[in-house]
């Protein structure tokens, strides 16, 4: 009986290879897309799945609950947090990785590189993969440092470095440390960069005197380790208490701390997508592969339905020669699995054919593993089967219950009656609505897309480089000031400035509560203000937009902010620049109101002296923050110098600033961004997923057609004789024509109707994650519509030209 | 002889939305093991309708069916399949053999719902294969053949396992006259070697190969006239 299915599976497709091809190609793709975007949701669902004790593990964020600021969970924590939580709680176990930037001696070279200051615990506490060295010992001594492989290779050429010197010179100084262990390098997907660890040392720790007990301050992550998740819930339920207790009064007297500065315990597994619109980002690409599996699915049971009609005989045969129906739907079912299986093998060359381009397309790291990932292929492979089976249980019911006797009596092909002919229909309309979906999302995507990278920011984003070595510890105040006098007299260069506000990077980003003379003096009622300290010329250089007012003056002394150490002025008015959204959270009813106004800001008295308009340094889907600005025309914190050039090309700009750069700062590393590449970073990832998606919906809206295609051919053949009598009664080819398609496209027609809405839905769902978002444009639904039909044309067109250009004897003779 | 069949009052009618029309009325036959009997009538006058009540893909509306004793109208879906398996088979005036199989496996469908054989499938298909001088075919397709050839095919694939009844449906009709005279001579001489066949026929000259014509008028059994030949 089964050889009988394989020869009957076998020869269908060497008999009919067009029928063969288009069921074959459809579920393939259907399949690959699934595929490929199972191995995408896995590889972003598994973070940190290198460590063994990642269910185990928790991460310490912090939210906070002030006016203007985001609900959104920040995942540092303060540098004391857990050795207060240690004093409080002596049985938590827990463990910090504070990243710290790093410079690495190889001979005459220098290099920028990323060092982790982490608690001696750190290696054992999370499983760490080792090479060589004891996880336990390795981290036991401050003059000891752990590499990465890539990290031992890059510095001695070697995997075992073990023992090896090493001289690096971060904030403690340039110093040697030896070599201790070598670990493994983490997967791609995990969001923990581990390439150099040592120990964080009560030096380094003292030299933070104002951050590393100052609740509300973030710098490095820690994570607790509990057995259970009950443990886990226990101790979070403590926290409030706990955040009250050590706060105290120290955000004044009439608050409940824990109200404005949650501690949010979150499970390591999560942190990877605790941002929500992450999270759904994510799933959304997931429901794509499931569709478009569903759409390769409902193609075969379209097919296979349709085809049955043609297997109508051969059935009535099986049965008069003693076949009971039983049997023969477990022909069918074998067959539909032979099918699916075949289809499974080709999805699987597609993709490993098409990953490179996906992995370029999506910025992606997929792969397929064999080896290692064997369960999982197994495990798709049998949702596959299962989805198959079910698909393939219609076709094979209907088959089985043909009666023999009408079908041998008749000389036509049994469609399945007038239910079969609707599901065909309804099917092919469900693939259509989808297909139409996805085109109103793809050009919504990508109107939206391109209108936030071409939208006004508030500042020019091109020919702007970001100097980012200015900042290193190991450059002084003076190398500062003359590297940026310098650069202003480059050929090309047009401003030069210094600053702690910078495009696309978030890394000093403070905030602050903003109090108008006569407004309640509270961190949870008054406005807060995102703040920045910028050098001369920086507005001028960014090219924005000054509402009212002026912008800051070297040559004006009140413009200069207060000195850090406390010995400021208390006495005296010092002069600040806000954004309009500022003024706006302030309370004034327009820029101009807010000119000239006092108020009192971190301690000091403070005026405006001038509105600028909203810059959007950071990501396109976050509100931008209200804004003020503090002036210091010395170089003399945590800045980053910005140039602003024309008329030549990025990289020799790039070249003349290194040149300078060697010229002043030889011991430190060059580095240089451009603006445009920094904000890149928050548009890239959207960008890829959009590319994904239009990868995933276009595969989906060629299922879709080959479906068309293979109803459009099915019913076809079964109107031969039709189309031969309207023939001889005397139609043209092209009423036939026109008949056939009418025939075929009023259900796509149809489908771009329920397409409407749900893309409607859909796409306004997405545009209210941005920030800066398009109206709906209403255009694009007609035209994912007309795209519809006239794809749905182009596929049908031949079948029908074909048809109705058959000789009208021939025609019936057919049978 | 004892009788194979028992057609007893065997109506069938045909019911569609508004219609109701009478394919047999009230038809009683009895057919002896080893008869070769030839049903005679007009189009539509219902011979096939009795061709695919006596093969059990068609139900009577009224009346009963004994076949060698057993009521086959009462019989479920799943034994009737049995039934067909071991006891009949099928001859078509469109031969109907599967496009994507060989003569070959064409000919072992008949075998493959039936269970064993006496002697094996292979010898079995082979024999059949030699009886109607199709062998030399085997690894054809059905489209590769003549129309005479596939008739063959197919009146070995309904005599492969061996049935009590054989059941022809104007198993000439798409045969030139060679050809025809060649599948009837086939027919007869398996009547010879002992086979019952019931044949549904338009040709005097073909029916009067029979031993035994029965005609059929509007539904109804007009004559049945035993037949020297």
């Amino acid at each position: 009986m089964l050889r009988s299915a394989f020869t009957a599976f076998f020869r269908s497709f060497i008999r009919h290879p067009l029928y063969a091809l288009l069921n074959l190609l459809g579920l393939s793709f259907g399949i690959a897309v699934f595929i490929t975007l199972s191995l995408f949701y896995r590889f972003e669902t598994s973070y940190e799945n290198w460590s063994p004790e990642r269910p185990h593990i928790y991460e310490m964020g912090t939210r906070y609950h002030f006016p203007g600021m985001t609900e959104d969970v920040f995942m540092s924590a303060m540098g004391g947090l857990t050795e207060e939580i240690k004093t409080a709680y002596p049985q938590i176990e827990s463990t910090r990785d504070w990243s710290n930037p790093v410079i690495v001696h190889k001979g005459a070279e220098v290099y920028n590189e990323q060092i982790e200051l982490v608690d001696g615990n750190f290696l054992t506490f999370f499983g760490v993969p080792m090479l060589y060295g004891d996880a336990a010992t390795a981290l036991a001594d401050p003059s000891k440092v752990v590499l990465s492989v890539s990290m031992a290779r890059k510095y001695f050429g070697t995997v075992n470095a073990v023992g090896r010197i090493m001289t690096l010179n971060d904030e403690e100084g340039l110093k040697t440390y030896t070599v201790s262990a070598i670990i493994a390098d983490l997967p791609k997907n995990t969001d923990t960069k581990l390439d150099m660890l040592r120990l964080l040392t009560p030096q380094r720790t003292a030299m933070e005197p104002y951050t590393w007990h100052n609740w509300g301050s973030g710098q490095l992550e820690a994570y607790f380790r509990f057995k259970t998740p009950a443990d886990a819930s226990a101790f979070a339920r403590q926290l409030p208490a706990f955040t009250d207790r050590q706060i105290g009064q120290k955000f004044g007297t009439d608050v409940t701390p824990h109200k404005i500065l949650e501690l949010v315990l979150v499970p390591w597994a999560d942190k990877h997508l605790i941002d929500p619109k992450l999270k759904a980002a994510i799933i959304s690409l997931g429901v794509v592969g499931i569709v478009a599996l569903v759409l390769a699915l409902i193609n075969y049971v379209n097919l296979a339905t349709a085809r049955a009609g043609l297997r109508a005989r051969e059935v009535a045969v099986r049965k008069t020669l003693g076949a009971p129906p039983a049997t023969l739907r477990l022909q069918f079912l074998v067959e539909a699995l032979l099918t699916m299986l075949l289809a499974f093998l080709v999805a699987l060359s597609l993709v490993e054919l098409s990953l490179p381009l996906i992995n370029s397309a999506g910025g992606l790291f997929l792969k397929l593993d064999y080896q290692t990932d064997i369960t999982w292929l197994l495990s798709v492979l049998g949702i596959v089967l299962a989805a198959g089976l079910l698909a393939a249980l219609y076709p094979a019911f209907a088959l089985a219950a043909f009666k023999p006797a009408q079908v041998l009596a008749s000389s036509r092909t049994p469609g399945g009656g007038r239910m079969a002919g609707f599901l065909r229909v309804g099917l092919a309309m469900v693939q259509f609505a989808a297909v139409a979906v996805a085109f109103v999302l793809i050009m919504g995507f990508m109107l939206q897309i391109q209108h936030i990278q071409n939208a006004d920011i508030g500042f020019q984003r091109d020919n702007l480089m970001i100097v980012q070595s200015i900042r290193d510890n190991a450059v002084s105040q003076a190398q500062r000031e003359s590297f940026i006098a310098a650069a202003r007299t480059l050929p090309g260069v047009s401003h030069a400035a210094i600053a702690n506000a910078i495009p696309g990077d978030q890394s000093t980003s403070n905030s602050s509560n903003i109090v108008r003379p006569g407004q309640v003096d509270s961190p949870t009622l008054s406005p807060t203000v995102n703040w920045s300290i910028v050098g001369e010329d920086y507005f001028q250089l960014l090219g924005a937009k000054v509402l009212v007012g002026r912008v800051f003056d070297a040559q004006r002394g009140e413009d200069q902010k207060w000195a850090d150490d406390g010995a400021g002025d208390k006495s005296r008015v010092y002069s600040v620049v806000i954004s309009r959204r500022a003024a706006k959270d302030m309370g004034f009813a327009s820029p101009q109101a807010a000119l000239n106004q006092p108020a009192r800001f971190n301690d000091h008295q403070v005026r405006i002296i001038g509105v600028v308009e909203d810059m959007r340094f950071y990501n396109p889907n976050q509100p931008i923050p209200p804004k003020l600005y503090l002036f210091d025309v010395h170089a003399s914190y945590a800045v980053v110098g910005m140039v602003r050039y024309q008329g030549l090309s990025e990289p020799k700009m790039r070249e003349q600033l290194r040149k300078l750069w060697r010229q002043i700062a030889p011991d430190v590393p060059f580095d240089v961004t451009s603006a445009a590449d920094n904000l890149d970073t928050y548009y890239k990832p959207e960008r890829d997923r959009t590319h994904l998606f239009t990868i995933g919906a276009g595969i989906a809206a060629l299922i879709g057609c080959i479906g068309l295609y293979g109803m459009a051919a099915f019913n076809t053949g079964r109107r031969v004789r039709e189309i031969g009598v309207r023939k001889v009664l005397g139609a043209s080819a092209g009423q036939v024509v026109g008949l056939l398609l009418v025939q075929f496209l009023l259900p796509v027609a149809l489908a771009s109707l329920i397409a409407w809405p749900l893309g409607w839905l859909a796409l306004q769902r997405w545009l209210m994650q941005f920030d800066d978002a398009i109206a709906m444009p209403l255009w694009i639904f007609p035209v994912a519509s007309v795209v519809a039909l006239l794809i749905a044309l182009v596929t049908v067109a031949g079948v029908a030209f074909g048809a109705a250009r058959t000789e009208p004897g021939k025609a019936l003779r057919h049978e | 002889m004892t009788n194979l069949i028992e057609l007893q009052n065997i109506t069938r009618l045909y019911r569609s939305d508004e219609v109701e029309t009478t394919a047999l009325h009230n038809i009683s036959l009895h057919i002896k093991r080893g008869e070769f009997v030839a049903i005679m009538g007009p189009s539509g006058c219902g011979k096939s309708t009795l061709l695919n009540i006596l093969g059990t893909i068609d139900r009577p509306t009224a009346g009963a069916y004994l076949f060698d004793g057993a009521d086959l109208a009462k019989m479920s879906e799943k034994n009737l399949a049995k039934h067909r398996a071991r006891h009949l088979g099928f001859i078509f005036q469109s031969f109907n053999l599967v496009d994507d199989l060989t003569i070959y496996e064409n000919i072992e469908l008949g075998l493959l719902y039936r269970g064993g054989i006496k002697g094996g499938r292979r010898q079995a298909i082979e024999g059949a294969m030699d009886k109607v001088g199709i062998a030399h075919r085997a690894r054809h397709f059905p489209h590769q053949l003549s129309g005479g050839q596939q008739q063959r095919a197919a009146i070995a694939r309904a005599i492969v396992g061996q049935p009590d009844l054989i059941l022809a449906d104007e198993p000439t009709g798409n045969l030139d006259t060679e050809n025809g005279a060649q599948v009837m001579e086939i027919l007869k001489s398996l009547n010879k070697a002992g086979a019952t066949i019931i044949m549904v026929t338009h040709s005097q000259s073909h029916a009067d190969q029979a031993s035994r014509q029965v005609d059929i008028l509007d539904g109804q059994l007009v004559a049945s006239v035993a037949q020297v030949l």
